[in-house]
């Protein structure tokens, strides 16, 4: 009986240990993070719509249903990446992910230069060797200065109507992702 | 040494399954570490930041969540009406109060997961801050309903659980010191489908 109670009392410490280190590889080994969704939808730099539009499951849940949004992915170790929309949104909004899902900088069409999109993120590094030389086309940009390789960016567009889809599905569809080279 | 055997055996058996199962439980609750909640209402203002609890890092792993960030917005989901009764799709919800600072919101009914209840109707399962109309006070009285109501419908369909998800957008509460002593709307039962 001794024996039963002491071997109990070990499994459940036991199962402390497993319960931490189980909660502790799931963010590692997931392969159903939003990364991993997105790698098997499409490419680096590929502006992908986040909606199934075929009527399919959606490659990232988006969540609200009166935003439409678009998301690519991206390698800072390759170089930045662009971000970039023509046009115009009732309101949008941008967001960077790191490989884990972290958001790791936000921000809106108030931020932006005649709420037009044009954005940039890069590496601490990378941001050094852009100020010593600012490339022309980088002129207007937005800034984000991030220690992150891999990642994720999100545009969401709002749809206050449905007379405003097109629109606004328009404004994503022109949205563009670009790898930039120094 | 069958017993020895044995015993070894009952506390692995205790602690991987004991492990996995606790794991899995803590994930599938709704309510988790970090939340903030405000009358029928809760949020997770710390979700998909290096800030969260590493609960909230492993369901954001599992669910391939993106969360919104700070300068997009924070959703609050209810569960619960203001008498602390499960909300349900047969039933009638007025949604009235005050509302935070904020651009714009939106409101939507969702299943379990989340997702927008499909109507099966032109009409969403949604409502944004554009299209209500608002008391003499400032404040919107809302009737979420599988049946027409006047004033500001929100349109409901099916049959089981529901839940509503409140988003605002480009809002000071978002910070997590703008949290404290904000107003969110009541969610009064008025009535249910037999």
């Amino acid at each position: 009986m001794r024996n039963l109670l002491y071997a109990v009392l070990v499994g459940l410490v036991g199962a402390g240990i497993i319960h931490i280190l189980v909660l502790m590889l799931v963010p590692e080994l997931s392969e159903r993070d939003a990364w991993s969704r997105l790698a098997m939808a499409s490419d680096l730099y590929r502006m992908t719509p986040l909606e199934a539009e075929t009527g399919g499951q959606p490659v990232v849940k988006s969540v609200d249903p009166l935003f439409l949004a678009v998301a690519c992915r991206f390698d800072l170790r390759e170089g930045m990446v662009q971000l970039k929309a023509p046009g115009k949104a009732p309101f949008w909004s941008v967001s960077i992910y790191d490989r884990n899902g972290h958001n790791i900088y936000s921000f809106n069409d108030h931020s932006a230069t005649n709420a037009t999109l044009d954005a940039v993120a890069l590496t601490p590094a990378q941001m050094l060797e852009v100020r010593r030389q600012l490339p022309d086309d980088l002129d207007g940009s937005i800034f984000v200065e991030t220690p992150i390789g891999e990642g994720v960016i999100v545009l969401r567009a709002f749809v206050p109507d449905e007379s405003w889809r097109p629109a606004v599905s328009q404004f994503l569809r022109q949205s563009s992702c670009e790898l930039k080279e120094l | 040494m069958l017993k020895r055997a044995m015993l070894t055996l009952i506390a692995l058996v205790i602690a991987i399954g004991g492990g996995a199962a606790s794991v899995w439980y803590a994930l599938h609750v709704q309510k988790g570490a970090g939340a903030i909640g405000v009358g029928s209402w809760t949020a997770f203002p710390d979700i998909g930041t290096p800030q969260a609890d590493p609960y909230t890092n492993a369901r954001v792993a599992r669910e391939g969540v993106l969360a919104l960030g700070r300068a997009e917005g924070l959703a609050f989901v209810a569960e619960h009406d203001s008498g602390g009764r499960p909300l349900t799709k047969e039933c009638t919800y007025r949604l009235e109060g005050h509302l935070p600072i904020a651009r714009f919101w939106t409101l939507y009914a969702a299943d379990r997961s989340l997702d927008v209840i499909k109507t099966g109707k032109s009409r969403p399962a949604a409502l944004q801050s554009y299209q209500v109309v608002r008391e003499p006070d400032n404040s919107v009285r809302i009737t979420a309903s599988r049946h027409p109501a006047p004033g500001n419908w929100l349109l409901t369909a099916g049959s089981g659980a529901m839940y509503f998800v409140l988003t605002f957008y480009d809002t000071p509460i978002a910070s997590s010191t703008g949290l404290s002593g904000i107003e969110l709307p009541r969610i009064v039962r008025s009535g249910c489908d037999a």
